[in-house]
């Protein structure tokens, strides 16, 4: 019974979500085109929806927006103001600081200083849509842990079953599978920053495939975010690294032609430091972000045949367009699950082969000494 | 394109929000979720071998009993049997008992029987004697008439009772 509601409900959130994306079409559309059906950007609105924005969109609700806080350091210093101030191209001037969003050109969609007519770009700190994304999941992540701390606390030893029991289940598969498994004796030392990294990623995951509120925003699709993470476990690998590692790749264990005169063997090495974050920043980027956007197209698809063959080809489009859209989203669960378990595994082993030690028997009084 | 460029703002926040969360999961969650699972990890190991220890005593238990219920019906057995040996014995020596006393009863019996009888004899004879007497005397007062004849009995009879003894 609740399987079937749930069901229903679901069915009901997908209908409405095509109902705001056609909401979305026609305030594209608008002024444009007076007759027949509205004529569609799909470019513009993939990347409307993958990108970030100033405002969050209310669900079936296209131009209503809940404002942001701006958050700018200019030619004069720091700058606060709601996002609402700057909507629909409107020009703001906070004090002697004049703020705009400019509709075309270089800058589009962004917040910029115009000094005396020409657009200066500030730094820009906003609490962005996704910045706001982030936050969320750092709150849910929090809570989560907690409330599985909190429970310990109450019951003592017994395994804890419902959310929490699939939480601890969980980590404890990415801790005794991926961590344990590959770093041995350094699994607690590197547990936290990797248990972090899963789950951070995973939430983010789950929260860009939820449609509504909370979610929708596409982080772990945006190329800030993966570089991020990458870079996170870039520095934990080289500050960790051992001699050893830092020997094999300065002076590697290869004959001598191949590091002196030429060192080619460490020039190979030492850009393969670098490429280990890019493939780890690439990697995830893409795939979520490949995910998202075959569920817009798939979507967008019914307006576009819509549009070319009129409202009975479009509701055909729409009953198989949804059905795979549905299907897209599912994978994407599964995909959500695999890429933050992908992520923290290269992350693991690209930490444990910067914890290499020749010398296997010795190297568990070395790892204590340091 | 705007797609894959990192945008400042979130590159900072990204920083700032995961400093944050490591730093709180770091200082209140992994450590105490891990040490518990640990923890429990080792109950249950600890839990499994002390039930096995049980078993193992719980049947070792068994056995013993087993053992000491076989040794108790060997020691009844043995008992009972040591009983009917004993009965045996019992009763045969009461028989034995019974059939020497009965012997002295009998031989007791046998003596006062022949003191009777001699005691009866001699009364008897005493008796006979008497009658023997006073026949004599009715014989002898019919016989005194004739003298001689009465001597020659008187001796006749004399010389039969000597003869008798």
């Amino acid at each position: 019974m609740k399987k079937i509601i749930i069901g229903i409900l679901a069915v009901v959130l997908l209908c409405l979500m095509s109902l705001g994306f056609s909401d979305a079409m026609h305030s594209n559309a608008e002024g444009s085109h007076g007759e027949g059906l509205p004529k569609v950007d799909p470019k513009e609105i993939i990347f409307e929806h993958l990108g970030d924005a100033y405002g969050w969109e209310l669900p079936f609700a296209h131009h209503r927006r809940i404002p942001l806080p701006i958050i700018v350091y200019g030619t004069d210093g720091l700058h606060v103001f709601s996002s609402s101030r700057v909507a629909h191209g409107e020009q703001y001037s906070d004090g002697a600081a004049t703020f705009v969003i400019p509709a075309e050109g270089e800058n589009k969609g962004k917040v910029v200083e115009l000094v005396n007519g020409a657009e200066v770009k500030p730094y820009d700190i906003s609490i962005t849509k996704n910045v706001l994304a982030v936050f969320i999941t750092l709150i849910l992540v929090i809570w989560c842990a907690l409330s599985l701390v909190k429970w310990y606390k109450n019951n003592g030893n017994k395994a804890p079953k419902g959310f929490i029991g699939a939480f601890e289940a969980i980590m404890m598969f990415i801790y005794d599978g991926v961590i344990k498994s590959t770093l041995k004796e350094n699994a607690r030392r590197f547990a936290p920053y990797l248990l972090t990294v899963f789950f951070f990623i995973f939430m983010m995951n789950l929260l860009g495939l939820t449609v509504i509120f909370p979610g929708g925003a596409n982080l772990t699709g945006n190329i800030a975010v993966t570089m991020t993470l990458a870079i996170m476990t870039f520095l934990v690998t080289n500050i960790f690294g051992t001699k050893h590692y830092w020997k094999d790749i300065f002076w590697p264990d290869v004959p001598m032609w191949l590091k002196c005169p030429l060192p080619i063997m460490p020039m190979i090495e030492l850009f393969g430091i670098f490429t280990k974050p890019a493939a780890l920043t690439i990697r995830l980027f893409a795939n979520m972000m490949g995910g998202h956007m075959i569920v817009i197209v798939l979507t967008l698809l019914i307006f576009i045949f819509a549009g070319v063959g009129g409202y009975a080809v479009g509701g055909a489009t729409a009953v198989v367009s949804v059905a795979f859209s549905i299907f897209m989203l599912l994978i994407d669960v599964l995909v959500s699950f695999i890429q933050a378990y992908v992520f923290t595994m290269l992350s693991t082993i690209f930490i444990s082969l910067a914890q290499e030690n020749p010398h296997a028997e010795h190297g568990e009084h070395e790892q204590k000494n340091d | 394109m705007e797609l894959f460029t990192p945008g400042f703002g979130l590159v900072f926040w990204m920083f700032v929000s995961f400093a944050v969360l490591f730093f709180v999961l770091w200082k209140f969650a992994w450590p105490v979720i891990l040490d518990i699972v640990d923890k429990r990890a080792d109950l249950i190991d600890k839990g499994v071998e002390y039930a096995q220890n049980a078993k193992e005593q719980l049947d070792k238990a068994q056995a013993d009993a087993d053992k000491m219920l076989a040794e108790a019906r060997r020691k009844e057995a043995d008992i009972l049997r040591e009983a009917e040996a004993l009965k045996v014995q019992i009763i045969e020596e009461a028989r034995n008992e019974a059939k020497v006393q009965a012997k002295k009863e009998i031989d007791a019996a046998k003596l006062t029987i022949e003191q009777a009888k001699k005691e009866a004899e001699l009364s008897i004879r005493e008796e006979v004697g008497a009658i023997a007497l006073r026949i004599a005397e009715k014989v002898v007062r019919q016989n005194m008439s004739d003298d001689k004849a009465q001597t020659r009995l008187v001796n006749t009879l004399i010389d039969e009772i000597e003869n008798q003894n």
